[in-house]
């Protein structure tokens, strides 16, 4: 059973929307008629095989791509017609967790937190210093302010990341595949910290292949193959008794032990 | 302020050759010759030079780099001024300006060459002479049929940077009087005094137009390797 | 052949190495200066989307790369110096109480002005080229941080990108400073009273061409390798590493 805490009621509006949307880059289609729905405070987890799409679909919600066709709306609100202070204002509200971390190199921890707030959002530097040593301490490396990048490990570096994109109170936080460039031994410090902000009700999308986590924070899974969503189901349904087949492939693989190879 | 083209086409032929007609060669002609003869001799000095650094760390660092980088760090005009101080003290006489100006060309760019060849063999994966080691060729034949044809096309492209370098800098000769076009430009210049517009222009475009074909040789050559690749 | 030091650090020929050094440093300095200015303002134009200024600016990367810096010397000082009004020209001919370096070698002369503003143009086109390959080696991911930060395009370029070109480039940099100072040399040509004309003057005073070459070349090397610890001091952290 998760651990997330269950969302609004589904008769309320969903926070984000996600209407018939593809996205093409040249003569390929890497999204195809994607359609989803995120209320507030949920938790989604969206998995599938390499070149499915995911890390492209949650691009397109703080419009880091553009959709080809299709309606993405916020509140509401399509994002297509946001103009450029618009778009600020999305990426204030949005959060990006890149699975390369993409810490400012030149910057300190502290600075790669502060800056964004006074130069983008126009905090005060007293404002902007306060937060992020709240940050830092929440993500538990309260002494490394000082730090820069090269001199972090690659767990410490991707809860800076994090630290960074929660600075200006995002609603929504969209992670792509967090984990995936990390050595095993700190893979868990960072999931502890995505895990605390599920149970504090940040809407949360995340692209992974961390099975075991999912099944914890998720309070739904997103199956993708070639472009399409083909399942979508609580976790408890996921898990055990999953419908698509290529679903059911998909498990099949990441869960066994031989990733679906036999051994004969 | 109007430009006026009769002052260059009558002095054109000054400008491209000198007084070659009468025997002494000068303007572009000389430029050319005397990059040519210095690019020459730099390559067949500065290339084995630059295989003995790679092949022998020990004397690159202490003999061969501390004595490339003394000759760059000096101003390539003092070269110029040494050698023609130095050389009618060791050939005991007077030499011509020009070859003068060449021998410090010629050590200004050796320099450069050695570096160019060294970095060049750097730049080759490790296992390629340790492969040739184990099949059994001498050091010779490793540098020669193994290294060399792969390191060149690396090299090719920086010689050719060079080669405009050391036209460009063939220009220096304008300070010790040698008739290069630069030089002959100057004394068109001073002759005429009125149209120093038409000759410094026309000027620049001559020797716009040898870099730049040198330049674009050394752009085609990289795009033809990038597809290669 | 023996050395007569004697000859070159006294009387004339020592003032005129002591002016003539601090000429070609004096120029240098101004030189790189307006360099760096130059440079960074071809490299903006580089980067606008209007093609008609970034075209402007390759082409004039491109004709400065491939003259002689002598021979733009010479253009700057007979063809485009006498272009200026004349009541410019005669106040910066008059003998001004202002302006002078120590040891009477004037900045505001001719010579001087051209030999400045004609180095900073030539290395302008070197100094935009390393700052773009600078700008190229910095990783795609940090402007797509930047981005999804809320940065505008300028905001990015200006507060994440530019800074980490500039520690990318600044080795590069140093390299071209020191050829602004060896470059200095030619200068002598359009009469600048610097050290390359100073030793030469020193020759045909007293014929002791030997002494004034070494003192000469001494002064290059001290000062070319000065030169690059100061800067190599004040290089910006680089966290690429490596340099």
């Amino acid at each position: 059973m998760t651990e997330t805490p269950l969302p609004a009621s589904p008769a309320a509006s969903p926070l984000i929307r996600l209407a018939g949307v593809t996205k093409r880059f040249g003569d390929a289609d890497v999204l195809t008629d994607i359609s989803l729905e995120i209320a507030a405070s949920e938790t989604v987890v969206i998995c599938g095989p390499s070149g499915s799409g995911k890390s492209t679909l949650i691009r397109l919600i703080n419009q880091l791509e553009e959709q080809t066709s299709g309606e993405i709306s916020l509140d509401g609100r399509a994002l297509a017609s946001l103009s450029s202070e618009g778009l600020r204002a999305l990426r204030g509200d949005v959060g990006f967790v890149f699975q390369q971390f993409n810490l400012f190199a030149h910057l300190t921890a502290r600075r790669n937190i502060t800056l964004p707030l006074t130069t983008v959002h126009g905090w005060s530097q007293a404002d902007a210093d306060a937060r992020a040593t709240e940050l830092l301490t929440s993500v538990g490396l309260p002494d490394r302010a000082d730090h820069y990048p090269d001199q972090l490990s690659g767990g410490q570096q991707q809860r800076v990341a994090i630290a960074r994109a929660l600075a200006s109170r995002p609603r929504i936080l969209l992670l792509d595949e967090p984990t995936s460039a990390l050595d095993p031994e700190v893979i868990g410090e960072v999931l502890a910290v995505i895990a605390a902000l599920a149970r504090d009700g940040v809407t949360l999308i995340i692209v992974t292949h961390e099975m075991g986590f999912a099944r914890r924070v998720a309070n739904r899974m997103v199956f993708m193959d070639a472009g399409r969503i083909l399942e979508i189901a609580p976790p408890e349904v996921f898990f055990t008794a999953t419908v698509h087949p290529r679903a059911r492939l998909f498990l099949d693989r990441v869960l066994s032990p031989l990733h679906g190879a036999t051994d004969e | 302020m109007a430009l006026d083209p009769g002052v260059i086409l009558n002095n054109l032929d000054y400008l491209l050759w000198g007084r070659a007609p009468e025997g002494e060669i000068g303007g572009l002609l000389l430029s050319v010759i005397m990059a040519l003869w210095a690019g020459v001799l730099s390559i067949l000095i500065g290339a084995p030079l630059g295989v003995a650094g790679w092949l022998h760390p020990t004397l690159a660092r202490r003999l061969l780099f501390p004595l490339a980088d003394i000759i760059r760090a000096v101003p390539l005009l003092f070269l110029i001024f040494w050698f023609y101080f130095l050389i009618p003290l060791l050939v005991g006489g007077t030499a011509p300006g020009a070859v003068m100006v060449v021998v410090a060309l010629t050590a200004f760019n050796t320099a450069s060459v050695m570096y160019l060849v060294v970095a060049g063999f750097r730049a080759l994966p490790a296992g390629q002479s340790e492969a040739a080691h184990a099949l059994g060729f001498t050091p010779g034949q490793i540098v020669r049929r193994i290294l060399a044809p792969q390191a060149l096309p690396n090299i090719l492209p920086s010689a050719l940077g060079l080669g405009v370098m050391l036209i460009k800098d063939t220009s220096l000769a304008f300070i010790v009087n040698v008739p290069e076009l630069t030089t002959v430009a100057g004394q068109v210049n001073g002759r005429l005094q009125v149209y120093p517009a038409e000759i410094f222009l026309t000027v620049g475009a001559l020797y716009f137009l040898v870099c730049g074909a040198l330049a674009l040789l050394a752009g085609r050559f990289n795009r033809k390797r990038g597809v290669r690749r | 052949m023996s050395l007569d030091l004697q000859a070159v650090a006294t009387g004339l020929p020592a003032l005129w190495l002591a002016q003539g050094f601090l000429t070609s440093l004096a120029v240098t300095v101004i030189g790189a200066a307006v360099a760096f200015l130059l440079g960074g303002l071809l490299l903006a134009l580089r980067l606008t989307p209007w093609r008609a200024a970034s075209g402007f600016a390759t082409a004039a990367i491109e004709v400065i790369r491939n003259t002689p810096l002598l021979v733009q010397l010479l253009f700057w000082y007979f063809a485009v110096y006498r272009l200026l009004p004349d009541t410019v020209r005669s106040w910066i001919g008059q003998d001004h109480g202002f302006g002078r370096l120590p040891q009477g070698p004037s900045l505001l002369s001719a010579e001087f002005l051209v030999a400045a503003f004609g180095l900073g143009v030539f290395f302008s086109a070197y100094i935009a080229e390393e700052l773009r390959s600078g700008l190229a080696a910095v990783p795609e991911g940090q402007a797509e941080a930047a981005r999804a930060l809320g940065f505008s395009p300028l905001a990015g370029l200006l507060y994440i990108r530019l800074p980490q070109a500039l520690a990318n480039a600044w080795q590069p940099m140093i390299g071209q400073t020191l050829n602004i100072l060896k470059n200095s040399t030619l200068a002598s040509g359009i009469g600048l009273a610097e050290t390359a004309y100073q030793v030469r003057q020193i020759e045909s005073y007293n014929a002791h061409a030997l002494e004034a070459f070494a003192v000469g070349t001494l002064f290059y090397l001290a000062s070319g390798f000065g030169l690059a610890r100061v800067l190599a001091r004040l290089a910006p952290r680089n966290p690429g590493g490596g340099r």
